[in-house]
Protein backbone atom coordinates (compact mmCIF):
# COMPACT_ATOMS: atom_id res chain seq x y z
CA UNK A 1 0.00 0.00 0.00
CA UNK A 2 2.78 2.14 0.73
CA UNK A 3 4.47 1.70 -2.10
CA UNK A 4 1.17 2.86 -4.63
CA UNK A 5 0.62 5.73 -2.11
CA UNK A 6 4.62 7.15 -3.13
CA UNK A 7 3.96 6.87 -6.61
CA UNK A 8 0.79 8.90 -7.06
CA UNK A 9 2.93 11.97 -5.86
CA UNK A 10 4.27 14.35 -8.08
CA UNK A 11 8.10 14.89 -8.76
CA UNK A 12 7.50 18.68 -7.01
CA UNK A 13 6.02 17.03 -4.18
CA UNK A 14 8.39 14.44 -3.42
CA UNK A 15 10.75 17.25 -3.83
CA UNK A 16 9.49 19.45 -1.42
CA UNK A 17 8.86 17.14 1.17
CA UNK A 18 12.32 16.24 0.70
CA UNK A 19 13.55 19.70 1.43
CA UNK A 20 11.16 20.35 4.34
CA UNK A 21 12.55 16.86 6.49
CA UNK A 22 15.82 18.27 6.17
CA UNK A 23 15.48 22.01 5.38
CA UNK A 24 17.42 23.36 8.53
CA UNK A 25 20.43 21.18 7.16
CA UNK A 26 20.20 22.20 3.60
CA UNK A 27 19.72 26.19 4.49
CA UNK A 28 23.04 25.92 6.65
CA UNK A 29 24.95 24.15 4.30
CA UNK A 30 24.44 26.99 1.15
CA UNK A 31 24.80 29.15 3.84
CA UNK A 32 28.03 27.95 4.86
CA UNK A 33 29.27 27.70 1.11
CA UNK A 34 27.92 31.28 0.32
CA UNK A 35 29.98 32.87 3.41
CA UNK A 36 33.67 30.71 2.15
CA UNK A 37 32.75 31.95 -1.30
CA UNK A 38 31.60 35.52 -0.69
CA UNK A 39 32.30 36.88 2.67
CA UNK A 40 36.28 35.99 1.82
CA UNK A 41 36.09 39.00 -0.91
CA UNK A 42 34.02 40.74 1.39
CA UNK A 43 31.41 40.92 -1.37
CA UNK A 44 28.59 39.82 0.27
CA UNK A 45 27.85 40.24 4.37
CA UNK A 46 26.98 37.57 6.38
CA UNK A 47 23.43 38.88 6.49
CA UNK A 48 23.09 39.01 2.82
CA UNK A 49 24.31 35.81 2.15
CA UNK A 50 21.73 34.25 4.47
CA UNK A 51 18.74 36.41 3.38
CA UNK A 52 20.56 35.12 -0.21
CA UNK A 53 19.92 31.57 1.05
CA UNK A 54 16.89 31.94 2.24
CA UNK A 55 14.95 33.78 -0.53
CA UNK A 56 16.16 31.06 -2.92
CA UNK A 57 14.98 28.24 -0.75
CA UNK A 58 11.46 30.09 -0.30
CA UNK A 59 11.65 30.69 -4.65
CA UNK A 60 12.25 27.50 -5.25
CA UNK A 61 9.67 25.91 -3.30
CA UNK A 62 7.11 28.12 -4.70
CA UNK A 63 7.92 27.09 -7.84
CA UNK A 64 7.61 23.51 -6.77
CA UNK A 65 4.42 24.35 -5.47
CA UNK A 66 3.24 25.93 -8.25
CA UNK A 67 1.64 22.85 -10.04
CA UNK A 68 3.13 19.21 -10.48
CA UNK A 69 5.03 19.97 -13.52
CA UNK A 70 7.74 22.96 -13.67
CA UNK A 71 6.29 25.40 -16.05
CA UNK A 72 9.34 27.59 -17.60
CA UNK A 73 6.45 30.17 -18.55
CA UNK A 74 5.64 30.15 -14.96
CA UNK A 75 6.16 33.35 -12.91
CA UNK A 76 7.20 31.36 -10.21
CA UNK A 77 10.01 30.19 -12.56
CA UNK A 78 10.44 33.49 -13.93
CA UNK A 79 10.73 35.01 -10.14
CA UNK A 80 13.50 32.36 -9.30
CA UNK A 81 15.24 33.26 -12.78
CA UNK A 82 15.19 36.81 -11.43
CA UNK A 83 16.49 36.40 -8.36
CA UNK A 84 19.51 34.69 -9.99
CA UNK A 85 19.90 37.64 -12.60
CA UNK A 86 19.68 40.01 -9.41
CA UNK A 87 22.05 37.88 -7.41
CA UNK A 88 24.70 37.42 -10.52
CA UNK A 89 24.69 41.34 -11.47
CA UNK A 90 25.08 41.93 -7.63
CA UNK A 91 28.19 39.94 -8.10
CA UNK A 92 29.81 40.89 -10.86
CA UNK A 93 29.35 44.78 -9.85
CA UNK A 94 31.13 43.99 -6.56
CA UNK A 95 33.84 42.25 -8.86
CA UNK A 96 33.00 38.93 -7.64
CA UNK A 97 34.02 35.98 -10.02
CA UNK A 98 31.32 34.75 -12.10
CA UNK A 99 33.13 31.59 -12.05
CA UNK A 100 32.62 31.05 -8.67
CA UNK A 101 29.03 32.06 -8.40
CA UNK A 102 28.58 29.59 -11.30
CA UNK A 103 30.31 26.98 -8.90
CA UNK A 104 27.79 28.54 -6.00
CA UNK A 105 25.16 27.37 -7.92
CA UNK A 106 26.20 24.03 -8.90
CA UNK A 107 26.88 23.62 -5.42
CA UNK A 108 23.49 24.36 -4.42
CA UNK A 109 22.12 21.44 -6.67
CA UNK A 110 24.87 19.69 -5.29
CA UNK A 111 23.01 19.63 -1.83
CA UNK A 112 19.77 18.60 -3.56
CA UNK A 113 21.57 15.91 -4.60
CA UNK A 114 23.04 14.98 -1.68
CA UNK A 115 19.95 14.72 0.27
CA UNK A 116 18.58 12.17 -2.24
CA UNK A 117 21.04 10.16 -2.02
CA UNK A 118 20.85 9.28 1.96
CA UNK A 119 16.91 8.94 1.11
CA UNK A 120 16.04 5.16 0.41
CA UNK A 121 12.56 5.77 0.85
CA UNK A 122 12.92 6.51 -3.09
CA UNK A 123 12.44 4.65 -5.58
CA UNK A 124 15.07 4.58 -8.92
CA UNK A 125 12.35 6.85 -11.18
CA UNK A 126 11.31 8.74 -8.73
CA UNK A 127 15.55 9.39 -8.15
CA UNK A 128 15.47 9.83 -11.92
CA UNK A 129 12.65 12.29 -12.19
CA UNK A 130 13.83 14.78 -9.26
CA UNK A 131 17.49 14.56 -11.05
CA UNK A 132 16.19 15.66 -14.42
CA UNK A 133 13.90 18.28 -12.67
CA UNK A 134 16.74 19.73 -10.67
CA UNK A 135 18.92 19.77 -13.69
CA UNK A 136 16.55 21.34 -15.83
CA UNK A 137 15.82 24.26 -13.31
CA UNK A 138 19.48 24.55 -12.49
CA UNK A 139 20.87 24.40 -16.44
CA UNK A 140 18.23 27.37 -17.17
CA UNK A 141 19.53 29.22 -13.99
CA UNK A 142 23.41 28.81 -15.08
CA UNK A 143 22.46 30.27 -19.01
CA UNK A 144 20.32 33.24 -17.41
CA UNK A 145 23.41 33.40 -14.75
CA UNK A 146 25.72 33.54 -18.07
CA UNK A 147 23.57 35.76 -20.24
CA UNK A 148 23.66 38.17 -17.45
CA UNK A 149 27.33 38.30 -16.89
CA UNK A 150 27.64 38.95 -21.08
CA UNK A 151 25.32 41.35 -21.06
CA UNK A 152 27.11 43.21 -18.69
CA UNK A 153 30.39 42.59 -20.26
CA UNK A 154 29.58 44.28 -23.26
CA UNK A 155 28.11 46.94 -21.82
CA UNK A 156 30.85 47.87 -20.23
CA UNK A 157 33.00 47.32 -23.80
CA UNK A 158 30.07 49.59 -25.07
CA UNK A 159 30.81 52.27 -22.39
CA UNK A 160 34.45 51.82 -23.18
CA UNK A 161 34.75 52.13 -26.46
CA UNK A 162 32.66 55.37 -26.49
CA UNK A 163 34.70 56.80 -24.03
CA UNK A 164 37.80 55.87 -26.03
CA UNK A 165 36.11 57.53 -28.82
CA UNK A 166 35.80 60.80 -27.45
CA UNK A 167 39.45 60.82 -24.83
CA UNK A 168 41.20 59.67 -28.60
CA UNK A 169 39.75 62.47 -30.66
CA UNK A 170 39.95 65.52 -28.28
CA UNK A 171 38.66 69.47 -30.28
CA UNK A 172 40.34 71.94 -28.39
CA UNK A 173 39.99 75.23 -28.88
CA UNK A 174 43.99 76.78 -28.48
CA UNK A 175 43.15 80.27 -29.41
CA UNK A 176 40.01 82.25 -30.08
CA UNK A 177 38.82 80.25 -33.36
CA UNK A 178 41.47 77.84 -33.68
CA UNK A 179 40.62 74.51 -33.03
CA UNK A 180 43.18 71.64 -32.57
CA UNK A 181 41.56 68.01 -33.63
CA UNK A 182 44.66 65.46 -32.83
CA UNK A 183 43.78 61.96 -34.65
CA UNK A 184 45.75 59.07 -32.72
CA UNK A 185 45.56 55.32 -34.10
CA UNK A 186 43.20 54.71 -37.22
CA UNK A 187 40.50 56.35 -39.13
CA UNK A 188 37.57 54.10 -39.63
CA UNK A 189 34.05 55.11 -40.95
CA UNK A 190 32.42 54.80 -37.37
CA UNK A 191 34.78 56.92 -35.93
CA UNK A 192 35.09 59.49 -39.17
CA UNK A 193 31.55 60.06 -38.58
CA UNK A 194 31.54 60.96 -34.72
CA UNK A 195 34.46 63.13 -35.23
CA UNK A 196 33.12 65.30 -38.11
CA UNK A 197 29.71 65.60 -36.26
CA UNK A 198 31.67 66.45 -32.97
CA UNK A 199 34.28 69.06 -34.96
CA UNK A 200 31.30 70.72 -37.28
CA UNK A 201 29.47 71.27 -33.82
CA UNK A 202 32.29 72.86 -32.55
CA UNK A 203 32.83 75.26 -35.84
CA UNK A 204 29.89 76.42 -35.20
CA UNK A 205 29.46 76.79 -31.29
CA UNK A 206 33.08 78.67 -31.57
CA UNK A 207 32.55 80.15 -34.58
CA UNK A 208 36.11 78.85 -35.19
CA UNK A 209 37.74 79.87 -38.45
CA UNK A 210 40.56 77.59 -38.72
CA UNK A 211 40.84 73.28 -37.68
CA UNK A 212 44.05 72.05 -37.09
CA UNK A 213 44.06 68.70 -38.05
CA UNK A 214 47.01 66.35 -36.18
CA UNK A 215 47.77 63.24 -37.71
CA UNK A 216 51.12 62.43 -35.57
CA UNK A 217 49.48 59.57 -34.13
CA UNK A 218 47.74 58.01 -37.47
CA UNK A 219 50.22 55.21 -37.48
CA UNK A 220 49.03 53.84 -41.49
CA UNK A 221 47.48 55.66 -43.66
CA UNK A 222 45.25 53.73 -46.46
CA UNK A 223 43.11 54.69 -49.37
CA UNK A 224 39.85 54.36 -46.64
CA UNK A 225 41.41 56.64 -44.21
CA UNK A 226 42.76 59.50 -46.58
CA UNK A 227 39.39 59.31 -47.97
CA UNK A 228 37.93 60.00 -44.72
CA UNK A 229 40.73 62.72 -43.99
CA UNK A 230 39.42 64.62 -47.16
CA UNK A 231 36.09 64.19 -46.35
CA UNK A 232 36.97 65.72 -43.19
CA UNK A 233 38.63 68.63 -44.66
CA UNK A 234 35.98 69.30 -46.71
CA UNK A 235 33.79 69.19 -44.08
CA UNK A 236 36.08 71.94 -42.27
CA UNK A 237 35.50 73.47 -45.47
CA UNK A 238 31.54 74.12 -45.92
CA UNK A 239 30.97 75.34 -42.57
CA UNK A 240 33.80 78.06 -43.77
CA UNK A 241 36.59 77.43 -41.85
CA UNK A 242 40.17 76.27 -43.47
CA UNK A 243 41.51 73.18 -42.34
CA UNK A 244 45.44 72.66 -42.05
CA UNK A 245 46.70 69.40 -41.89
CA UNK A 246 49.71 68.74 -39.78
CA UNK A 247 51.85 65.85 -38.33
CA UNK A 248 52.66 63.83 -41.85
CA UNK A 249 55.67 61.71 -40.87
CA UNK A 250 57.86 60.30 -44.10
CA UNK A 251 56.19 56.93 -43.92
CA UNK A 252 52.33 58.79 -44.34
CA UNK A 253 53.67 61.13 -47.21
CA UNK A 254 54.79 57.93 -48.84
CA UNK A 255 52.13 56.01 -48.64
CA UNK A 256 49.79 59.55 -50.09
CA UNK A 257 52.02 59.63 -53.01
CA UNK A 258 51.65 56.60 -53.75
CA UNK A 259 47.84 56.12 -53.49
CA UNK A 260 47.66 59.36 -55.72
CA UNK A 261 45.77 61.07 -53.08
CA UNK A 262 45.26 64.65 -54.58
CA UNK A 263 46.37 66.73 -51.54
CA UNK A 264 47.65 69.72 -53.40
CA UNK A 265 44.45 72.23 -52.04
CA UNK A 266 45.13 71.43 -48.51
CA UNK A 267 47.32 73.13 -46.42
CA UNK A 268 50.01 70.93 -44.85
CA UNK A 269 52.55 71.84 -42.61
CA UNK A 270 55.14 69.24 -41.18
CA UNK A 271 54.29 69.56 -37.27
CA UNK A 272 51.92 70.93 -35.04
CA UNK A 273 53.69 73.71 -34.22
CA UNK A 274 54.13 74.82 -37.55
CA UNK A 275 50.35 74.44 -38.20
CA UNK A 276 49.81 76.86 -35.32
CA UNK A 277 52.20 79.87 -37.21
CA UNK A 278 50.11 79.44 -40.49
CA UNK A 279 46.81 79.54 -38.01
CA UNK A 280 47.66 82.42 -36.64
CA UNK A 281 49.29 84.24 -39.66
CA UNK A 282 45.72 83.12 -41.49
CA UNK A 283 44.36 85.50 -38.77
CA UNK A 284 46.52 87.73 -38.95
CA UNK A 285 48.04 87.32 -35.37
CA UNK A 286 51.68 87.70 -34.69
CA UNK A 287 53.26 86.19 -31.37
CA UNK A 288 56.00 87.86 -30.04
CA UNK A 289 58.33 87.07 -27.19
CA UNK A 290 57.68 89.12 -23.83
CA UNK A 291 61.47 91.19 -24.21
CA UNK A 292 60.68 92.05 -27.92
CA UNK A 293 57.50 93.43 -27.08
CA UNK A 294 58.54 95.44 -24.36
CA UNK A 295 61.03 96.92 -27.06
CA UNK B 1 15.40 94.29 -52.29
CA UNK B 2 14.28 92.52 -55.00
CA UNK B 3 11.98 89.52 -54.87
CA UNK B 4 12.21 86.94 -57.83
CA UNK B 5 10.48 83.80 -58.38
CA UNK B 6 11.55 81.43 -55.29
CA UNK B 7 14.17 83.83 -53.53
CA UNK B 8 14.59 86.64 -52.27
CA UNK B 9 17.79 89.29 -52.85
CA UNK B 10 19.24 92.13 -50.54
CA UNK B 11 22.10 94.49 -51.32
CA UNK B 12 24.09 94.87 -48.12
CA UNK B 13 26.57 96.65 -49.08
CA UNK B 14 29.76 96.95 -50.90
CA UNK B 15 28.47 94.82 -53.92
CA UNK B 16 27.20 92.01 -51.61
CA UNK B 17 23.98 90.93 -52.82
CA UNK B 18 22.32 88.72 -50.15
CA UNK B 19 20.25 85.56 -51.64
CA UNK B 20 17.62 83.89 -49.67
CA UNK B 21 15.80 81.03 -51.48
CA UNK B 22 12.38 80.61 -50.39
CA UNK B 23 10.39 77.44 -50.09
CA UNK B 24 8.96 78.26 -53.66
CA UNK B 25 12.56 77.54 -54.96
CA UNK B 26 12.64 74.24 -57.41
CA UNK B 27 16.32 73.33 -57.63
CA UNK B 28 14.98 70.68 -61.10
CA UNK B 29 14.62 74.02 -62.71
CA UNK B 30 17.47 75.70 -63.13
CA UNK B 31 16.70 77.32 -66.21
CA UNK B 32 13.74 78.87 -64.52
CA UNK B 33 16.15 81.23 -62.26
CA UNK B 34 19.32 81.52 -63.38
CA UNK B 35 18.51 84.20 -66.46
CA UNK B 36 16.56 86.67 -64.23
CA UNK B 37 18.96 86.20 -61.38
CA UNK B 38 22.30 86.80 -63.28
CA UNK B 39 20.37 89.69 -64.67
CA UNK B 40 19.23 91.26 -61.21
CA UNK B 41 22.45 90.71 -59.64
CA UNK B 42 24.44 92.75 -62.58
CA UNK B 43 21.94 95.19 -62.08
CA UNK B 44 22.59 95.32 -58.67
CA UNK B 45 26.51 95.65 -59.99
CA UNK B 46 27.09 92.74 -57.37
CA UNK B 47 30.62 91.81 -57.03
CA UNK B 48 30.11 88.77 -54.05
CA UNK B 49 26.44 86.41 -54.07
CA UNK B 50 26.01 85.29 -50.51
CA UNK B 51 23.60 82.05 -50.76
CA UNK B 52 21.97 82.02 -47.32
CA UNK B 53 21.42 78.19 -45.85
CA UNK B 54 19.96 79.14 -43.09
CA UNK B 55 16.55 77.45 -43.99
CA UNK B 56 17.81 74.42 -45.75
CA UNK B 57 18.61 71.32 -44.33
CA UNK B 58 19.79 69.29 -46.89
CA UNK B 59 21.78 69.89 -50.05
CA UNK B 60 20.68 66.45 -52.28
CA UNK B 61 22.32 66.13 -55.44
CA UNK B 62 19.69 67.52 -57.09
CA UNK B 63 20.30 71.14 -54.71
CA UNK B 64 23.61 70.65 -55.41
CA UNK B 65 23.50 70.68 -58.92
CA UNK B 66 21.26 73.90 -58.54
CA UNK B 67 24.10 75.36 -56.26
CA UNK B 68 27.29 74.19 -59.09
CA UNK B 69 25.10 75.92 -61.84
CA UNK B 70 24.35 79.47 -60.25
CA UNK B 71 28.33 79.10 -59.04
CA UNK B 72 28.88 78.71 -63.03
CA UNK B 73 26.85 81.38 -63.96
CA UNK B 74 28.45 83.04 -61.29
CA UNK B 75 32.03 82.89 -62.64
CA UNK B 76 31.39 83.96 -65.92
CA UNK B 77 29.46 86.68 -63.93
CA UNK B 78 32.25 87.98 -62.53
CA UNK B 79 30.70 87.24 -59.21
CA UNK B 80 31.88 85.27 -56.26
CA UNK B 81 29.73 82.83 -54.90
CA UNK B 82 30.09 82.12 -51.10
CA UNK B 83 27.56 79.98 -49.09
CA UNK B 84 26.68 81.05 -45.85
CA UNK B 85 24.86 79.65 -42.72
CA UNK B 86 25.77 75.74 -43.52
CA UNK B 87 24.24 73.74 -40.67
CA UNK B 88 26.33 71.20 -39.80
CA UNK B 89 24.44 68.57 -40.18
CA UNK B 90 24.19 70.02 -43.71
CA UNK B 91 28.07 69.92 -43.85
CA UNK B 92 28.92 66.66 -42.73
CA UNK B 93 26.08 65.22 -45.26
CA UNK B 94 27.33 67.25 -48.06
CA UNK B 95 30.88 66.02 -47.17
CA UNK B 96 30.23 62.81 -47.82
CA UNK B 97 28.47 62.59 -50.92
CA UNK B 98 30.61 65.53 -52.58
CA UNK B 99 33.41 63.80 -55.24
CA UNK B 100 35.29 67.18 -56.00
CA UNK B 101 36.31 70.17 -54.52
CA UNK B 102 32.74 72.49 -54.48
CA UNK B 103 33.02 75.75 -57.00
CA UNK B 104 31.75 78.03 -54.47
CA UNK B 105 33.04 79.04 -51.12
CA UNK B 106 31.67 79.11 -47.71
CA UNK B 107 31.23 80.88 -44.99
CA UNK B 108 30.28 80.53 -41.06
CA UNK B 109 27.92 83.54 -41.60
CA UNK B 110 26.83 86.78 -43.13
CA UNK B 111 29.55 89.13 -41.54
CA UNK B 112 32.43 86.11 -42.19
CA UNK B 113 31.73 86.18 -45.68
CA UNK B 114 31.42 90.25 -46.21
CA UNK B 115 34.92 89.97 -45.08
CA UNK B 116 36.51 87.25 -47.05
CA UNK B 117 39.56 89.04 -49.44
Amino acid sequence: MARIAKSTKSTNQLLIEQMMTKVATISQDIEQRGQSIFGQGNLLTIDEINDYSLEFLELFVLLLQAGEKVDRRSSEHKALRQFFSNFSQQIQIRGGNMEEFVRFIHFMQDVFLNNLEVDSSLDFQQTRAILLLLASVFNDIILDVFHVYLAEKERTIQAQQEELKHTSTPITEIWDGVLTLPIIGTLDSSRTMSVMENMLERIEKERAKVVVIDVTGVQAIDSQVSHHLIQMIRAVGLMGAKAILTGIRPEIARAITSLNIDLSLVSTRATLSEGLKEAFSLLGITVLAADVQRR
Amino acid sequence: MAILQGMHLTPIGDGNVLLEPTEALDPGEPDTYLVPLTGTLQQMRARRLLYDLKNVPVIDNLYYAWLESLASMCRISGIDMVLVNMRPATAYALALTMKDNPPFSCALDVNRARNLP
